[in-house]
């Protein structure tokens, strides 16, 4: 045993290198899993959902145009992002979701490439986390966790972002206006 | 003749028979132990143990990496209009291509990089993109506005700052 041992000692250890690097790598993957609120789906009265991975990035980066001052602006904020992902969920009642719910999400940004910028909580406008993912200095990942008594929010972009031309985006780019806060006023004696 | 000397050595020999027996007598039998040749086995257990760590650890390789991609297969972004009437509580999904205020306007080069599926793709990712920008735009105007503090690069350094601290 021990002579079989001593041989295995090499590949064992070369082995033992290679996973750990694996999982390292894996833990350092700013991309929040979300599946485990898929079951949220059949409970809201409003969903948006997004999936676009690094392949549907450079896609739609191709088609923005350069000549458009908007469309230039835009292409230059999504150049060198790898996945954009949402999932957010709007409800006609309160309590559609569960604390597990955002803990499945929240657990995951308690690693340690992640950051939480902002944090606020309030009884009549819900919580607001804003998460950044650091690869050494370099901003590699964000993402945002909105919740409301009505609502289920998470964002998550994977690759560098300039938050300050994310921040000036509201009202271009011909995306209609989705109403977040009008949202939040409607009443909530419906149970 | 003595043939009793052929038979068991007995008696008188012959001297041709005996100038044989000197001729042959190198070749005579010489009793000694059976010794079998050694063969040095090759212990393959290393090799065997390599080769399965390296099979799981491609097999996990591949499972992580579907993973990580499961989820994104979908690539249909469903919006359901903000009105929505109590006979209908059940969510609508929408394509984002009616989301859309502005008319596209396709680059020409881009009609020889893709073909027509592609281009639909490349459409859907396009709006995709917009409406979570759009999305995450508001949420961290929210952020900004509910915090009254800085915009959020200075968020940024401010957790710099931080770490510094």
């Amino acid at each position: 045993m021990k002579l079989l041992f001593h041989k295995l000692r090499l590949p064992l250890i070369a082995g033992l290198l290679v996973v750990t690097a694996a999982f390292a790598v894996q833990a350092q993957d700013p991309k929040i899993q979300t599946g485990s609120l898929d079951h949220l789906a059949a409970k809201a009265s409003q969903t948006v959902d997004v999936n676009v991975d690094g392949r549907l990035m450079k896609m739609a980066a191709k088609l923005l145009s350069d000549k458009d001052v908007e469309e230039k602006e835009i292409k230059e904020l999504v150049a060198g992002i790898k996945g954009i992902y949402v999932r957010r969920f709007e409800f006609e009642a309160d309590g559609q979701y569960s604390a597990a719910d955002v803990e499945s999400i929240r657990s995951q940004l308690r690693g340690p490439s992640w950051s939480r910028m902002v944090n606020v909580t309030s009884k009549k406008d819900g919580g607001l986390e804003v998460y950044l993912s650091f690869l050494g200095e370099q901003v590699n990942g964000l993402a945002v966790l909105a919740t409301d008594d009505r609502e289920f929010t998470v964002v998550n972009i994977v690759g560098p972002i300039d938050l300050e031309k994310l921040n000036k985006l509201e009202g271009q780019f011909g995306v209609p206006e989705l109403g977040i806060e009008s949202t939040k006023a409607k009443p909530k004696n419906d149970k | 003749m003595n043939e009793d000397y052929l038979w068991d050595k007995s008696g008188q020999p012959d001297p041709q028979i005996q100038e044989l027996e000197q001729i042959l007598a190198p070749l005579r039998y010489q009793p000694k132990s059976l010794k079998l040749p050694v063969v040095r086995r090759r212990n393959y257990w290393p090799l065997a143990i390599a080769a399965t760590v390296l099979i799981a650890l491609l097999v996990t390789g591949v499972w992580l990496r579907s993973r990580t991609e499961k989820p994104q297969q979908q690539q249909e972004a469903k919006f359901v209009p903000s009105v929505v009437t109590e006979e209908t509580p059940t969510p609508v999904v929408v394509k984002n291509t009616k989301l859309r205020r502005k008319p596209f306007h396709k680059p020409r080069s881009n009609k020889r990089v893709f073909t027509k599926h592609e281009r639909e793709e490349a459409l859907a990712a396009k709006e995709q993109v917009l409406l979570a920008l759009r999305l995450t735009s508001e949420k961290l105007r929210l952020a900004q506005r509910r915090t009254q503090g800085p915009p959020p690069n200075q968020i940024k350094n401010q957790h710099k700052s931080d770490k510094r601290s």
